[in-house]
């Protein structure tokens, strides 16, 4: 056994902790759900196969990655633009590619093809980087944000957008141009706001700012989310006790919401030893970032990390009321195979580029 | 790349990498302080929130108290009736349930309909509904054979607020009727869930409405019970959480008699008119009855609207309560006020005698005012004036008084002011005075209208009830108590006193012996039901004239209308010399007033003395 985990590239305390997570994750969505097991177990299978995928894809050498980052990225579009032509519409929104019984979130393989690209094109330019190749690099960021955002799915653009520019500001984009485009983009978010924002997202920000404006209608998620989590207390309501889930006042309580029902059937400490674990995770994540063999390894450790830390900075600062509601899940946790699956892959990399030593200079 | 170019890179993207880990740390922090501000901070508030959400209560009716006569007999009851209730949400085809249960319980067009219409609203938060009220034995023995076949559906207790006298009580005792809530006695539960309230009266939630009912409203109504149910966000029932048990209200034991009450009804038959009658040892009143009545039992538990309609549009106006609101002249039964004015003032004493010619002569303006006897009584002092009801005495007195004080000496009686403490809708009737006169008719008060007061016509009006009031400071020479229907045990009411100092003991026995005489002597105009009883009764007559007329040959023509003929009324106490009751009755257009009313309080005293 032993020998076996010589052989193979392996993190243990990102298994780890991963594997408490979605253990966990099952644990509540068994709450969530009000006891579904036919809804828990398909999650098991989803961690099952998870679990396989991330420790297979930390085998290969970091450079297959990098040589197959182009391939990657094109594979990706591909299949989003099948479902962009053949996909069927769930909630007004077309976002799934079916393979045989499974469906999947094709966009959620652009979150990891988008930084491995990025990090490939970027990790040998040299210091500071240059207009052209901040330029190219934009383009291909601005290109995937459309193709997601005309799904429309704006918390997957936003983070595919996210992961792309968290690999060009780590691989070393200049501040000048960063304060530059923060002032155009102050200047350019009232055609954002009309333009390119659908009327229910327009909304959902309106009400954020305004929330009592309508109990009944567009902020009745974030009050009743505020009231679950508040009604939760220090040690929370116990297992499937919560009456803000188990009665229905609470919304979307398997997937957006789940952290709601954590923190009222368990309360402070629950919400204190959940967020333990992911800071642990994504410490260990930073850690792996500084001691990886080369740069492109560093800049795919950092960008696919970041990636899920904002991930989970939405999904948490939406469900306490801290940002306005975009659909994002807890990850780990909330139910929904596509993410669950990239986010293992995502982690897999992520062993591969912090485990595969190389001693010699390049 | 070189080693100092590496080496530049990775310093380069470790300080941005702790830069946005840093950053995502900060995130974390924020949303944990947010978490702490929800749960530790807020946790009461939200803790509240959630429960406001998932907890819905609704009341649970008590049962009002029951009214019970002087003697203990029951009054008003609650009495049991049996509805059919189900439970619409267990039913998955309400057309073939309805067709199964027609042939055990007898179901009308309008109790279908009615079922059909609201069962879907009831099915989707799954409430009971009743099917059908008041099953007859026969529906309920037959249901209960077959009640496997109907498990949605069960037989549940309600009650209907019944009395055995529905139509000789109506006025005093009242009626309930429907409310949609009873929100000010139990404001913790919000108006819109009083329509799911649990219900105890098959009529729903009820609420007292005129007479002891209402008055006694918060007395008799008890405190609903409280049953806590949780809900789910789109307010279907889940579970019984509490439950708070209802407390019945009080039972209300009142002075009313029932057989007095039977007496007053029967010798009143469907005449118009009323009678009070009052218990001289505590004030309570035993009889408060106005004919024409109504049935309070059908008002309280569902009348037709063409019944309703039918009462409303009645032109002998039965919902008007005439022993309350009436206001009537107290013709010659205002003559022992009169004369205790004329002696306390010194106006004429006992001895004093007049000539009386069958009219009195008003000086200044030479109005001739008429004696109801053509060529008068003759010599006639204070005692005879009351045997003989003389009108030429009491117009001379009035005539010698001053309006002002009679009008404060008839006030002090009781007159033109509410006597009863507890009485729905009591009318204070009205003592005029100059002032009144002049405000009213613009006209200034001449001393024609003092001496038409002196025989009770003209503008003073009375209420039954006051006249039995002053009938009882009469009979008790002053001391009396002031009515009420019903006395609290230990609580005794303070006694009323009405003294005059010119107005002593003697002159008190002397009034009494002369109103004895109106009924008891050989000479007295009510000596007419003097053979109605076996205990001496003493009392004062009247007739009050619609229209005032000049001769008696007049009068027959006016008597052709039903409507103008003279109202009768007597006031009696007795037994004397010692009287324990005082008795006021008015029979409108019964003419005569001894011969008509005082039947009627001659049998209503002697059902109150019989027991």
């Amino acid at each position: 056994m032993n020998k076996l985990f010589q052989k193979i590239y392996f993190d243990p305390y990102i298994f780890f902790s991963i594997f408490l997570l979605s253990m966990l994750g099952l644990f509540f969505l068994f709450s969530a759900s009000n006891a579904d097991t036919s809804i828990v177990s398909k999650q098991f299978f989803y961690v099952f196969v998870g679990f396989i995928i991330m420790i297979l894809a930390s085998q290969p050498d970091p450079d297959i990655f990098r040589r197959m980052s182009g391939l990657f990225l094109i594979f990706s579009l591909l299949l989003l633009s099948i479902t962009y032509l053949f996909g069927p519409e769930i909630n007004g929104a077309q976002r799934w590619v079916r393979i045989g019984p499974l469906s999947f979130q094709s966009s959620e393989l652009l979150k990891l093809a988008v930084p491995v690209f990025l990090a490939n094109f970027l990790f040998d330019k040299k210091l500071p980087i240059q207009r052209k190749e901040i330029i190219i690099s934009l383009i291909i960021i601005c290109c995937c944000f459309f193709i997601v955002f005309r799904q429309p799915d704006l918390g997957t653009a936003l983070i595919i957008a996210c992961s792309g520019l968290f690999v060009l500001f780590l691989s070393g984009l200049s501040w000048s141009f960063m304060g530059g485009s923060f002032i155009l983009l102050i200047i350019s978010s009232p055609f954002i706001w009309n333009i390119l924002l659908q009327p229910f997202q327009r909304q959902r920000i309106a009400t954020f700012f305004n929330p009592e404006s309508d109990p009944f209608g567009a902020s009745w998620n974030i009050i009743q989310s505020k009231v679950a989590i508040g009604s939760g207390g220090l040690l929370g309501k116990g297992f499937g006790q919560g009456s803000q889930t188990q009665l229905n006042f609470l919304p979307e309580t398997e997937t957006d919401f789940i952290f709601s029902v954590i923190g009222e059937e368990f309360g402070f400490l629950g919400v204190l030893l959940l967020l333990s674990i992911y800071l642990f995770l994504l410490l260990r994540c930073f850690y792996l970032a500084l001691s990886a063999r080369d740069r492109f390894c560093r800049l795919v450790i950092g960008g696919l990390s970041l990636t899920f830390a904002a991930n989970l900075i939405i999904n948490l600062c939406m469900v306490v009321g801290l940002l306005p509601v975009v659909g994002m899940p807890l990850p780990f946790i909330s139910k929904g195979g596509s993410s669950l699956v990239s986010l293992f892959l995502a982690f897999g990399i992520i062993v591969s580029m912090g485990t595969h030593k190389k001693f010699l200079p390049q | 790349m070189i080693f100092e170019e590496r080496q530049i890179e990775k310093n380069n993207f470790s300080s941005r990498a702790t830069l946005l880990f840093g950053s995502i740390i900060l995130g974390l922090i924020a949303v944990l302080i947010k978490v702490f501000s929800l749960q530790i901070s807020g946790y009461s508030d939200y803790q509240l929130a959630a429960l406001k959400n998932k907890n819905y209560a609704v009341p649970v009716q008590s049962l009002r108290g029951e009214i019970f006569d002087r003697n203990g007999k029951v009054l008003v009851k609650n009495q049991p009736t049996f509805d059919l209730i189900t439970r619409p949400n267990l039913i998955s085809d309400i057309d073939s349930f309805l067709d199964e249960i027609e042939p055990v319980i007898f179901l009308s067009h309008t109790d279908i309909s009615r079922y059909k219409k609201l069962q879907k609203e009831k099915a989707f938060v799954n409430k009971e509904l009743v099917l059908k009220k008041d099953l007859s034995d026969e529906e309920i023995a037959r249901f209960n054979v077959r009640s496997f076949n109907f498990q949605n559906a069960f037989i549940a207790k309600r009650y209907r607020r019944i009395t055995d006298y529905p139509e000789i009580f109506s006025h005093v005792l009242g009626y309930t009727s429907r409310t949609d809530d009873d929100y000010e006695s139990m404001p913790e539960i919000p108006k819109s869930h009083w329509k799911d309230a649990e219900l105890s009266y098959a009529h729903g939630l009820i609420k007292g409405r005129i007479g002891l009912e209402e008055i006694y409203d918060d007395y008799l109504s008890g405190k609903h019970g409280q049953r806590v149910y949780e809900i789910n966000a789109r307010g279907q029932l889940v579970q019984p959480l509490s439950f708070i048990e209802p407390e019945k209200g009080s039972d209300l034991f009142t002075n009313l008699d029932i057989e007095a009450h039977k007496s007053a009804a029967k010798y009143l038959g469907n005449r118009k008119g009323a009678v009070v009658a009052i218990d001289l040892e505590s004030g309570g009143i035993n009889v408060l009855y106005s004919s024409p009545a109504y049935s309070i039992n059908k008002l309280s538990n569902g009348m037709s609207d063409t019944e309703f309609q039918d009462l409303i549009n009645d032109l002998d106006k039965p919902f008007f309560n005439r022993a309350l609101q009436g206001r009537y002249p107290p013709a010659s039964t205002i003559k022992p006020a009169i004369g205790m004015y004329g002696l306390s003032n010194n106006i004429v004493n006992w001895d004093f005698e007049i000539k009386d010619p069958g009219f009195f002569t008003l000086p200044e303006t030479g109005r001739v005012f008429r004696d109801w006897l053509k060529g008068g009584h003759g010599k006639v002092d204070m005692h005879k004036a009351f045997l003989v009801s003389s009108n030429t005495y009491f117009f001379s007195l009035a005539y010698q008084a001053d309006i002002q004080e009679l009008s404060n000496h008839l006030s002090s009686l009781g007159f033109g002011q509410k006597v009863c403490l507890d009485c729905f809708g009591e009318d204070q009737a009205f003592v005029p005075t100059p002032e009144w006169k002049y405000s009213m008719m613009n006209a200034g008060w001449v001393k024609g209208d003092t001496v038409n007061l002196g025989v009770g016509q003209g503008y003073l009006v009375a209420t039954p009830m006051q006249l039995a009031n002053y009938a009882s400071l009469l009979a008790t020479k002053g001391k009396y108590f002031e009515p009420s229907l019903v006395t609290f045990g230990n609580q005794k009411k303070s006694i009323k006193i009405w003294q005059d100092d010119r107005f002593d003991d003697s002159d008190w026995s002397k009034m009494h012996e002369a109103l004895l005489g109106v009924i008891e002597s050989d000479h007295g105009t009510a000596r007419s039901i003097r053979g109605l009883k076996e205990f001496q009764v003493a009392g004062k007559s009247g007739t009050a004239e619609l229209v005032s007329l000049d001769s008696k040959e007049a009068y027959q023509e006016v008597r052709a209308s039903e409507s103008l003929r003279d109202h009768s009324i007597i006031i009696v106490f007795g037994p004397m010399p010692n009287p324990r009751y005082a008795v006021s009755v008015i029979i409108e257009n019964g003419e005569s007033g001894g011969a008509i009313a005082g039947p009627v309080a001659i049998e209503v005293l002697k059902s109150l003395i019989d027991e």
